[in-house]
């Protein structure tokens, strides 16, 4: 879904926690708040544990977290865990790159040199982009079969227009005023498009590339339980198959963790790669 | 000609898939002619397949919609403004729980609800829950301190605040999150519908492709995608209507 110029969250996107710190006492303040999320997921995760026994869920249908970790235990100690996790991460990396290579560049390309064509083919790139990919799967194997192939191109198609068009949409509203400014003072065109408009995109490249990612994780799931032997969504496609509960939640989990991860992970090196960007509070 | 301009490049683009299957320079076994898939809605819908199948998707896309609506803008409400406290206490299991696949979660719900209309409404609900709690939470708190201040000085209660002030300045983040949610819901019910339904818009994409029927896989394609452009629209122009959306512009066709 490429939803250009929404602010606010995704799923998986970031939240934005306001912190209050005008006070002397910031630091203890900020502190305890930090920790009064754990206290939220401890107590979540309590819960959880002693639901069962209190009578309040079905334990069959909702296992205690003790048992599911028990089963997590089992699949890391003979290794298996790995080696669904490794064969998940191997195609959401494959898949993402090959979309971020094609689409920045092009994006770039398309957006900053031919303005016009841009214009022209934006609604065309917005109707892709809207296309429910998931209705493209059976196309997707009548094309390239039940393997890897199948996997990384559903892959790379559903994080390639949330990433392109974001690409584009930041080339394209970059403040006027800046380039203006930057050519008032005697910069050329590859200067402006080097040091102007490439790090005024950029923070909507990045929202696209973290859309992408987003993406890429859901699609990766849905395309390992159509046809898969290893990964995360086969290992909770299996287990529901095999009516083996605890491990549902395994892979679920699992899943759930490794997006966290990954969005954390992206948070950082935006963090990194736009400190010149002020921290813009969304309104 | 600000037609041409502006849909020009979809006409190419059609006209070009057209082309190159009756051609044969792509398999029009694999990629059937554009009019034919035309041809095959329009023949489906006078046999009233079609009808059946959109009939069936739409109401389950928006009743999930509709709930996660009547929950979510509460709810995130409610987190933004009066229990922003409890918010940082809950911030990171609700973080884990809007992190949980909507796909993965199927198979739980199958345990619970069966595999009739319950888990797939819940899917969407699940689905659209967290962009519209999320989105509304956001515009709850960042709310113009001094908008407050102004009401709190003519004699606004708290519950008066919520309506009067809080509301109205978060609508537009609020419209963004239904709309998002909106997307996501047509999206999401696609999915469900192909991993367990024996009607839908996704069961008939799906069950065209294992009986190769193509034209009438690529029929419910072109039909998702429209009924998924129309929804976006439809709730653009509700949006232009009754909330303030001065920063916003519709992205589908039409700008730019």
């Amino acid at each position: 879904m490429a939803e250009i110029g929404t602010v606010g969250p995704t799923i998986g996107g970031a939240l934005t926690p306001q912190i209050g710190s005008n006070k002397a006492d910031a630091a203890v303040l900020s502190f305890n708040q930090r920790v009064m999320s754990w206290y939220g997921i401890i107590a979540f995760l309590l819960l959880w544990q002693i639901a069962p026994y209190l009578g309040l869920t079905d334990g069959r249908f909702i296992p205690p977290l003790s048992e599911i970790v028990a089963d997590a235990g089992k699949l890391i100690a003979n290794g298996e865990f790995f080696v669904h996790v490794a064969s998940s991460c191997q195609r959401v990396l494959i898949g993402l790159f090959l979309a971020v290579v094609a689409a920045i560049p092009f994006g770039i390309l398309l957006s900053g040199f031919f303005p016009r064509l841009t214009r022209f083919l934006n609604p065309l790139l917005i109707i892709l982009g809207n296309i429910n990919p998931f209705a493209l799967f059976p196309l997707f194997i009548l094309l390239f079969g039940v393997g890897e192939m199948a996997k990384l191109a559903i892959i790379f198609w559903s994080s390639l227009f949330p990433i392109l068009n974001f690409t584009i949409y930041g080339v394209m509203h970059v403040d006027p005023i800046l380039i203006k400014a930057a050519r008032s003072m005697g910069a050329g065109k590859a200067n402006i498009f080097w040091k102007v408009v490439i790090p005024a995109a950029l923070p909507s490249i990045f929202t696209g590339f973290k859309m992408g990612a987003t993406v890429a994780f859901l699609f990766l799931i849905a395309a390992e339980m159509l046809s898969a032997n290893a990964g995360l969504g086969y290992l909770v496609h299996n287990a529901s198959l095999n009516n083996y509960i605890p491990r549902i939640y395994v892979g679920v989990l699992g899943i759930a963790i490794l997006g966290m991860g990954f969005t954390m992970l992206i948070n950082q090196v935006e963090k990194l790669l736009l400190s010149y960007k002020d921290e813009v509070k969304v309104t | 000609m600000g037609f041409l301009r502006k849909y020009g490049c979809i006409i190419i683009f059609l006209s070009l898939w057209e082309l190159l299957s009756r051609t044969g320079i792509i398999n029009p076994i694999f990629f059937p002619p554009f009019t034919v898939v035309l041809a095959t809605i329009y023949k489906m819908t006078l046999t009233g397949e079609m009808v059946i199948h959109v009939r069936l998707s739409l109401m389950r896309a928006l009743v999930g919609f509709f709930l996660a609506t009547l929950m979510g803008v509460p709810l995130g409400l409610m987190l933004g403004t009066w229990f922003k406290s409890f918010y940082k206490f809950t911030e990171l299991p609700l973080e884990v729980l809007s992190q949980i696949n909507p796909f993965l979660l199927f198979h739980i719900l199958i345990l619970f609800m069966g595999i009739g209309e319950a888990p797939k409404i819940t899917i969407v609900f699940w689905t659209c829950l967290w962009p519209i709690t999320f989105s509304t939470m956001n515009g709850a708190s960042s709310v113009n301190k001094n908008l407050i201040k102004a009401g709190r000085a003519f004699g606004l209660g708290s519950f008066g605040l919520l309506t009067k002030i809080v509301l109205p300045a978060a609508s537009p983040l609020i419209f963004a999150g239904l709309r998002l949610g909106l997307g996501y819901s047509m999206f999401m019910l696609v999915a469900a519908e192909m991993m367990g339904a024996s009607s839908g818009l996704g069961f008939l994409t799906l069950n065209s492709q294992e009986s190769f029927q193509l034209n009438k896989m690529y029929a419910a394609v072109v039909v998702i995608a429209f009924l998924g452009l129309l929804l976006d629209f439809i709730i653009y122009m509700i949006g232009r209507k009754y909330f303030l959306l001065a920063n916003e512009g519709y992205v589908t066709v039409g700008e730019n």
